[in-house]
């Protein structure tokens, strides 16, 4: 038995030395500490993912680890909170996106906090694009089709999402205000649980990121009928865009982007977002990011200038649509 | 039979050194996590999560795996020794298990948790194997209005289970079902009454209101002037370590009862497993020729939740193996650890990576075999720990709580929250409240809040899904059935408490 | 836990009519919880149409635990049954206190001093307690902690007071 007990504790040390790879390499200034990321999303999610795929990149350009820290809860404005409440010294920044940092005004009335007036943009990550998604039997076989059926059967049909203020309701509920109809939300813990009730044929429709739709549509078990960018994808070359498919108003598509807390001094700013601009033109990433459906902003649009006209033209957007919802 | 090819394939990737490695690795972690209190898988996947992009991508999952099972082995341990459950399925191993250390039987109750987790952790990944595809069926067969049944369901376990009186059960779950009620409604957003206090925006964290309810109140009350007495003699008359013949022989259709419960109720997700351990204990002290032991240390009580729960720990990998879409938050995880490999989970992840999925089947069963080699030698040392005077023993698992609550978050609101439920949880035990129903209501509250709400959005408000879905009926009946049960015999029995009351 | 030691009964100041003090005013706390959960339900919005609202189920079970509670407490009245227990104050107390302490202080002081002094504030809720011995385990302890759970588990925590470190 001492052979087993000495051979866990080595296994222990060795893991314990591998949490350790990235102990400080003391620099003279920003960052000398690790950083925190809170990412206000659960694990695994598509926010989640490009977080830690870029952060993995910027960790090596900082020379310090950058610790993300998942803090779940309504619709990611919990953890935006306590980001917006953290000390502006550069050791707390946020993965915020199109829900928590410009559909979440509307969204929320007594929101504790303010996308533009409590958080300095950093920097543009990536963009995942949305499609419109159906259980593989539902009646409409292209999107024009399913324009008339929606508006035929508005009070019949079921749309999933997968919470308030998630990127699937708010994208649906755009397009809900294009095609003018207003069908029954069901509303599910996260994407994983949705998609699993598309699948099974409990709902009828949903809007999600590309990202854990494509295995799905291509094994046939759900189909997509337009995704919502100007481009098609080529994860999914078979799919129109939705201009393509006769409904060119409905454009949208889920940004991430680094924030820090109001206030942290420009000079950290610089540093952060020339980071993130390095990782973002690593081939590597790249080529990861490319790989989960994710559209890479081009270079003019990674500035924080970019970021926060971004985001101001996005709260203006999602305005009109999610005020009546709430 | 490809099936034979397919696990041949696995076990050879499995046996490569460093997927042996990771598995063991896996495996120590999820003990780990398992016995300290707080300490969740959730938090530790999430942590390991950044090492695993540096490791091959089998062995990365292979590794993960094995903490979500280890976890499950671990997770007895202080639900026995201390009264802790450390994770939301070893609620109901607390309840005899801990009865059979305060008996000196802390030895055999441990090793029967290890042995029924080992048989069940075995069955189940051979039933991923073979049954793996056919199974994912009874996943998508479950709608909002099948998992509401379910969750009825559970709380009809929830009452069983008590051993007082049955109206208390019902109000502790009711109250269970309260507290569950606090953070943000899933349908309008809504904060519910949570005070505008950030930290209860997602609501009460099950961790926080366990060890309060279970370990900090349990350890006030052993503060108490007399409870010295009753605590010493304890320590005192340690028994044997392994089980005798007569627990083994006990406990064996136990354990094949537990694993088949399990199994099955693993492969649902969101919920299935908890609901398994508390099945699985109902049904033994149901089909027991004397119900009344449960609750007051019978080895049956341990071996079927801790077989049961560590059934459904395997089998809740099939929608993720087979459909690709996770089942629990751990698993959303170990999807991100894919994602971020580059393979994105879909019904035809079987089909395109072999090597990962018949690997990571072929790499449970080893676990499972590490687990129980690493458990058995490891009750020795738990059981010694027993031996601690409790002077010293209060304020340790005082600060191993505090800590573990702290780390779900960082934040210090869910410890100062865990100490006011330990004084709610005193001031129950003082009323002779049962915490366990409390907190099974607690974890089945927003499953079945939601998915009533979402059959009812589904169906425009019509009742009759609950009734006119077959499977959805089928529950329901034997919901109705077992309250019938608990109801009559409890009524009946009402003046035989008194007695047993003052036997301790 | 209804395993709960005999104790020498407290003098009731309850009247004689109720039989079971225990589960009377334990049934009387529940409706109490119950009248303030559904008091802090009460902004929430209800049914509308079909479909929930924020505030129905909360309600529900809010009035469903007001009527079990005020059945528990009717048993209490109609039923013999245990006195009131004694409660003690110094194990609640300190252990309370060593609790909110550790809350307080781990952010500003780090894992290892608060770690500690919650230990020997916990440990002042036992009259068995010896100081000398409860300072040594405390210490063996947060240092066991200090490796455990930043380095083997890797969870991100402070480990000293951060005056110190700046």
């Amino acid at each position: 038995m001492t052979s087993i007990r000495s051979l866990a504790g080595a296994c222990l040390a060795a893991l314990a030395s591998l949490c350790a790879v990235a102990a400080p390499a003391s620099a003279q200034n920003y960052p000398t500490r690790n950083v925190t990321m809170i990412v206000p999303f659960a694990a695994g999610g598509p926010t989640d993912v490009i977080s830690r795929i870029v952060t993995a990149h910027m960790a090596q350009t900082l020379g310090q680890s950058i610790i993300i820290e998942n803090v779940v809860g309504a619709g990611g404005t919990t953890g935006s909170t306590r980001a917006a409440r953290a000390a502006s010294d550069g050791y707390t920044l946020i993965t915020g996106h199109m829900g928590t940092h410009a559909a979440s005004v509307p969204l929320y009335p007594k929101l504790a906090y303010h996308p533009e007036k409590d958080f300095e943009p950093v920097a543009l990550l990536a963009g995942t694009p949305i499609l419109i998604l159906a259980r593989k039997d539902f009646p409409p076989k292209d999107l024009k089709e399913f324009i008339a059926y929606v508006k035929a059967n508005a009070d019949k049909v079921n749309a999933a999402h997968a919470g308030i203020g998630s990127v699937s309701h708010a994208s649906c509920e755009l397009l809900n205000a294009i095609l003018q109809v207003k069908p029954v939300g069901v509303p599910f813990n996260g994407t994983g649980p949705a998609m699993n009730a598309l699948v099974a044929g409990q709902v009828d429709y949903m809007c999600d990121q590309i990202v854990n739709a494509v295995p799905q549509i291509n094994a046939g078990t759900i189909k997509a009928y337009a995704i919502a960018t100007p481009e098609r994808n080529p994860s999914l070359p078979d799919v129109p865009t939705t201009a393509e498919a006769g409904l060119p108003a409905f454009q949208a598509q889920a940004w991430n982007a680094i924030f820090a807390p109001k206030g942290t001094s420009p000079a950290i700013i610089a540093t952060l977002n020339a980071a993130a601009v390095k990782a973002l033109d690593d081939p590597a990433v790249r080529k990861r990011l490319l790989e989960l459906g994710s559209v890479i902003p081009a270079a003019s649009d990674r500035t924080p200038e970019a970021l926060a006209t971004l985001v101001k033209n996005e709260i203006a957007k999602w305005a009109p649509v999610l005020k009546p919802a709430s | 039979m490809d099936i034979f090819a397919n696990l041949a394939h696995g076990f050879a990737v499995a046996f490569s050194p460093i997927n042996l490695l990771m598995c063991l690795i896996g495996a120590l972690v999820g003990t780990l996590v398992g016995v300290l209190p707080g300490i969740g898988t959730i938090a530790t996947v999430a942590m390991l999560l950044p090492i695993t992009f540096g490791l091959p991508p089998v062995g990365a999952l292979i590794m993960l795996a094995g903490i979500y099972y280890g976890a499950q082995y671990g997770g007895s341990t202080t639900s026995i020794l201390v009264n802790i459950p450390g994770e939301a399925t070893s609620v109901v191993t607390a309840l005899d298990g801990h009865q059979m250390a305060k008996q000196g039987r802390a030895g055999p109750a441990l090793a029967i948790a290890a042995i029924g987790s080992f048989f069940a952790g075995c069955v189940a990944t051979v039933l991923i194997a073979v049954l793996g595809a056919p199974l994912t069926k009874l996943a998508l067969a479950f709608g909002p209005a099948e998992y509401f049944s379910l969750m009825v369901l559970g709380l009809i376990f929830a009452v069983v289970l008590a051993k007082g009186s049955v109206l208390k059960a019902i109000a502790m779950i009711v109250f269970g079902l309260l507290l569950s009620m606090v953070g943000s409604d899933i349908e309008t957003g809504a904060s519910r009454m949570a005070f505008n206090i950030p930290e209860l925006a997602d609501g009460l964290g099950f961790a926080t209101v366990a060890m309060g309810v279970f370990g900090f109140a349990e350890i006030i009350r052993n503060l108490d002037h007399g409870a010295e007495l009753n605590r010493d003699l304890v320590q005192q008359k340690i028994t044997g370590l392994m089980p005798t013949r007569k627990d083994l022989i006990d406990s064996a259709p136990a354990i094949g009862r537990g694993t088949v419960l399990g199994s099955i109720l693993g492969i649902l997700p969101g919920g299935g497993a908890v609901i398994a351990s508390f099945a699985a204990y109902t049904l033994e002290k149901k089909i027991a020729k004397n119900p009344s032991r449960f609750g007051r240390g019978a080895i049956e009580g341990v071996a079927a939740p801790e077989s049961a729960n560590n059934a459904a720990a395997q089998t809740s990998f099939i929608p993720l193996l087979t459909l690709g879409i996770p089942p629990n938050a751990v698993m959303a995880l170990m999807v991100g650890a894919m994602t971020i490999h580059g393979i994105v989970p879909g019904p035809q992840v079987m089909q395109k990576q072999p090597d990962l999925v018949w690997g990571m089947i072929a790499s449970m069963w080893i676990g499972n075999l590490m687990l129980i080699i690493i458990n058995l030698p490891l009750v020795g040392i738990w059981v010694r720990l027993l031996r601690v005077p409790y002077r010293l023993m209060f304020p340790s698992i005082v600060i191993f709580c505090a800590i573990g609550i702290y780390s779900v978050n960082n934040a210090p609101v869910d410890v100062i929250l865990a100490g006011v439920f330990g004084l709610v949880g005193y001031w129950l035990i003082k009323h002779d409240f049962e915490p366990a129903p409390l907190l099974l209501g607690m974890v089945l509250g927003p499953l079945m809040e939601e998915n009533l709400r979402r059959a009812l959005l589904i169906s425009r408000g019509d009742w009759s899904v609950f009734v006119s879905r077959p499977l959805s009926a089928v529950l329901l009946a034997i919901a109705a059935g077992l309250l019938v049960l608990a109801v009559l015999p409890s009524l009946r029995a009402k003046r035989d408490e008194v007695f047993t009351e003052s036997e301790n | 836990m209804s395993d709960t030691p005999s104790e020498a009964p407290v003098r009731s100041i309850l009247p004689k009519w109720i039989r079971g003090p225990q589960d009377f005013i334990g049934g009387l706390a529940m409706m109490a919880v119950a009248l303030f959960a559904l008091w802090a339900s009460s902004d929430l919005q209800g049914m509308h149409g079909f479909s929930f609202g924020a505030g129905t189920a909360p309600r529900m079970f809010a009035v469903l635990l007001f009527l079990l509670g005020a059945g528990v407490a009717v048993m209490g009245i109609l039923q013999d049954g245990p006195h009131l227990s004694h409660y003690s104050w110094r194990g609640p107390l300190f252990v309370s206190a060593s609790i909110v302490f550790f809350a307080l202080a781990i952010r500003p002081l780090g894992l290892v001093v608060s770690a500690f002094a919650s230990f020997l504030i916990a440990a002042m809720g036992s009259h068995e307690t010896k100081w000398m011995e409860a300072v040594i385990v405390g210490a063996c302890l947060t240092a066991g902690c200090a490796i455990l759970f930043p380095y083997i588990l890797g969870l991100p925590m402070p480990m000293f007071p951060r005056f110190l470190i700046q």
